[in-house]
């Protein structure tokens, strides 16, 4: 009596284990995991170092048409140029010129064309202290030389490599720091900086409600 | 008591067909089991191998040893990615202090630094790792509880809201290093706070300890895609790491102990993110530490005195 129970309580047993057994070996390596849908992968637009714009230096550099900014392809030489200034004082910016948003400053005192470009001469640009540049200089140090003539104190901490972009290298021995001019990231008719398509953010496995997000935008 | 009756009386060493069938029936069910129950030894070979388990510290390592390690790793990196990286030990540099310094009047909140460090840095794709947070503020406030990690608008910066990345502070006086039981993460020489991820046990007390949500932890394989591996690897930094093991920013060492700036840096478009050696003197950060409004040190009351500092343009 005793006999037959133990064995059949064995052979439960045994079959319980090789039942574990195949289910084991056949789900493990591969279990059968709900698995979240794939985090999608960045674009690769938001890892690009590139500068927010392209300057008329970096344009030309790039093999850009010099022609787009010879003035005097349209412009007369030698022939005083007359601004249209509406009944607020703006200017009346021209036809030809449309693409020019004239927004330097947020109180209107820098929309004055003339007060960097040189109404003797249309080629160049003139800083407060009068100083000229052409307008096709090459060099990253002539924009803000022009910028700088207002824009003293953040032209100081440019400098010092403290205002604006900067790569290569923090050890000037192993390397140079590259810099950019000012209008390799600001318009010069608009200089304020420009809003941005934000990267994704994290990824959420859940989604989030206010309860949990304290701070969300009241 | 009656005695137990034996089934049969045929044989004389008491062993007998049924007997016999009942023990080599559990004998080979309980071998099977034991052989299911440690099947996923199997898959070791793809977490570990021998003389990954047997490695020393990183820190009791020669120079030799670190040859075959690196070698190993490489190995590994090209066995799993089929791109074979140059893995090095990036030693700190004499009279080298880093320090990180973050313009909170310039930081638009475009996210970009986030994802340059992931891919500078081969961390997991899916699940996603990413050191940098950017908490988006209500604009004359400092409370953390009210900074939103998930905004997600058409165009940043947002009106009222100021932009605060996050990541690791590379402390002075690191709650993290002070807690790992296996001595896995120290703070350098240089100022950077590391991980060997081969000794790391992945227990997560650094994880605790940490007030600034600055580290990671593979709870599964990471996964990233052969086409955007970094091959430029370094031992302490960005060579891929394994399942179980914590990670976290690390002042991309393979590119600044080489004398170049972090990927952050290049990447943020409104140049808010400046980086440094704070011991000499004609550096940015020294500029910065010298004349800008220096904000704190975040969390500065905690006393772990970062070196990653937050400032305003006066």
């Amino acid at each position: 009596m005793n006999g037959n129970r133990t064995n059949f309580v064995l052979l439960v047993i045994v079959v319980a284990f090789l039942a574990t057994a195949a289910v084991f070996l056949e789900d493990l390596p591969g279990r059968a995991v709900v698995h979240p849908p794939p985090v999608p992968l960045v674009d690769l637009k938001f890892v690009d170092p590139a500068p927010t714009r392209v300057s008329i230096a970096e344009n030309l550099k790039k093999g850009g048409d010099p022609s787009d900014y010879d003035c005097y392809l349209c412009h007369e030489r030698n022939k005083p140029l007359k601004l249209n200034i509406d009944t607020n004082g703006d200017i009346i910016v021209p036809s030809e010129h449309k693409n020019i948003v004239m927004a330097h400053g947020d109180h209107k005192r820098n929309n004055n064309c003339f007060n960097c470009h040189d109404e003797n001469n249309l080629d160049q640009l003139q800083t407060r202290d009068g100083r000229v540049l052409k307008l096709t200089d090459l060099s990253p140090l002539s924009t803000p030389q022009l910028c700088g003539s207002c824009h003293g104190p953040t032209y100081r901490d440019w400098e010092a490599g403290v205002h604006g972009r900067t790569s290569g290298y923090w050890d000037r021995k192993m390397g140079g720091i590259a810099r950019l001019s000012c209008v390799s990231c600001h318009n010069p008719h608009a200089p304020k900086f420009q809003g941005r398509e934000p990267a994704p953010g994290p990824h959420l496995l859940h989604p989030v409600t206010a309860s949990v997000q304290p701070g969300r935008s009241e | 008591m009656p005695e137990p009756k034996t089934p049969c009386s045929c044989t004389t060493n008491g062993m007998n067909r049924r007997s016999f069938l009942r023990t080599s029936g559990v004998l080979a069910a309980g071998v099977a089991a034991l052989a299911a129950s440690l099947s996923p030894l199997r898959e070791l070979s793809d977490y570990t191998s021998v003389e990954q388990f047997m490695q020393k510290h990183y820190k009791e390592l020669t120079p030799a040893e670190m040859q075959k390690v690196l070698a190993r790793i490489a190995n590994e990196v090209e066995k799993q990615y089929h791109i074979r990286p140059h893995v090095k030990d990036y030693k700190p540099m004499d009279g080298v202090e880093f320090v990180y310094c973050l313009n909170l009047t310039r930081c638009i909140g475009c996210r970009k630094c986030v994802h340059a460090c992931v891919a500078e840095n081969n961390q997991s794709r899916d699940p996603e790792i990413q050191y940098i947070r950017v908490l988006k503020m209500p604009d004359g406030s400092f409370d953390m509880e009210r900074g939103e990690h998930n905004y997600a608008p058409a165009q940043v910066p947002e009106k009222g809201f100021f932009y605060m990345p996050v990541q690791c502070q590379q402390c002075r006086n690191a709650p993290c290093v002070k807690v790992c039981p296996t001595r896995a993460t120290w703070t350098e020489p240089d100022g950077i706070t590391v991980i060997d991820y081969d000794w790391c046990i992945g227990c997560r007390y650094c994880e605790a300890a940490c007030p600034y949500f600055a580290r990671r932890f593979n709870w599964t394989k990471p996964k990233i895609p052969a086409d955007r591996i970094n091959p430029n690897m370094s031992y302490l930094g960005n060579r891929p790491r394994k399942q179980g093991v914590m990670e976290k920013c690390h002042f991309c060492i393979q590119r600044t102990r080489a004398g170049r700036y972090p990927a952050c840096l290049e990447v943020c478009p409104a140049g808010a993110r400046k980086f440094g050696n704070v011991l000499d003197p004609n550096s940015e950060v020294r500029y910065i530490l010298d004349n800008k409004r220096v904000f704190i040190q975040l969390k500065e009351d905690l006393g772990t005195s970062p070196r990653f500092y937050y400032y305003f343009d006066v």
